[in-house]
């Protein structure tokens, strides 16, 4: 490995992640799993929507999102990262990933709201449409990467576009600080996209 | 006390996502105030409410279920206006128009 050139070596880390992608972690999670995360969703939502904890109801609901979530099971679950067992991905999520996203998620949307405002007052803007490359793939990872990129301060999400298997967004910002894609990507994503690759391509 | 604070801050964000809406020159930037001033109002007052309200905790949840909601369709239906006005037409005014070096 050492006798391979610098400027080759990211390029083979490159083909070796996406090799490690296409023969084991692509694959979808075991039926079992999908259907078991499903019903787990269908059936606290279940639970808080219908306001009544008495046993009656609860065998009623438990069957009837089964029946579902086994007829649904990819719809939720399809573009989850293959790792870990079912309760460690249950555990990280609820423990850690879930709190670290909707801290990370309300300081950037109170910023985003006091940027606005002295937006309004001063009318300090300079727009531009920017370009930036993410490296996320599948479908679920993109729209919450971009639904997150719209809440954050002064970036707004236009279109998505797949070439050669990248993908690209192109963002509305409302004040140009520089022209570089890498550098722009960087301040635009921030640390999302770190934390939405620990669980979906 | 804490749910007054929030139903104050919800209230100047409002007020001042309107003002936004008014005074931005076009369609993209008027998109900015709406989205972000509308979702992190709403979402603030409706917190407020969950923290203030006398009630069970299925209806604090329900609440809370309804935040969820408004910050999972807000953007996208931001989204969905920005690429519609971009398609039907409207020529933003901007420093650097990266869309439409590639869609020509």
């Amino acid at each position: 490995m050492s006798r391979i050139p610098f400027y080759l070596k990211e390029r083979l880390e490159e083909v070796q992640k996406r090799v490690l992608y296409e023969s084991y972690e692509a694959q979808k999670l075991p039926v079992w799993e999908r259907i078991t995360l499903t019903w787990i969703v269908l059936f606290s939502f279940w639970i808080v929507i219908t306001a009544n904890t008495s046993l009656d109801n609860l065998i009623i609901g438990g069957i009837a999102t089964l029946i579902i979530a086994s007829f649904m099971r990819d719809m939720l679950m399809e573009d989850v990262r293959h790792k870990g067992h079912l309760i460690e991905k249950i555990i990280y999520f609820l423990l850690l990933y879930a709190p670290q996203y909707l801290i990370i998620m309300a300081f950037r949307l109170i910023e985003s709201n006091i940027k606005v405002a002295k937006n309004v007052i001063f009318m300090d803007i300079k727009p531009g449409i920017m370009k930036i490359r993410t490296d996320l793939h599948s479908d679920t990872g993109v729209t919450i990467l971009a639904n997150s990129i719209t809440l954050t301060p002064g970036t707004l999400t236009l279109d998505v576009s797949k070439k050669l298997g990248e993908t690209y967004l192109y963002v509305h910002w409302i004040y140009v600080e520089t022209l570089n894609r890498e550098k722009a990507g960087e301040k635009i994503k921030g640390d999302i996209e770190e934390w939405l690759k620990k669980i979906f391509w | 006390m804490i749910e007054y604070l929030l139903l104050a801050f919800g209230e100047v964000v409002m007020i001042f996502g309107a003002l936004g809406i008014i005074r931005f020159p076009d369609v993209y930037t008027r998109l900015h105030a709406a989205t972000k001033c509308d979702t992190g109002g709403a979402m603030t007052i409706l917190l407020a409410l969950a923290l203030y309200i006398d009630a069970s905790v299925f209806i604090k949840l329900k609440l809370l279920v309804l935040t969820f909601l408004i910050a999972l369709i807000n953007p996208m239906i931001s989204h969905a206006i920005a690429k519609g006005a971009y398609k039907y037409g409207i020529k933003p005014e901007v420093v650097v128009d990266m869309y439409a070096w590639d869609n020509p």
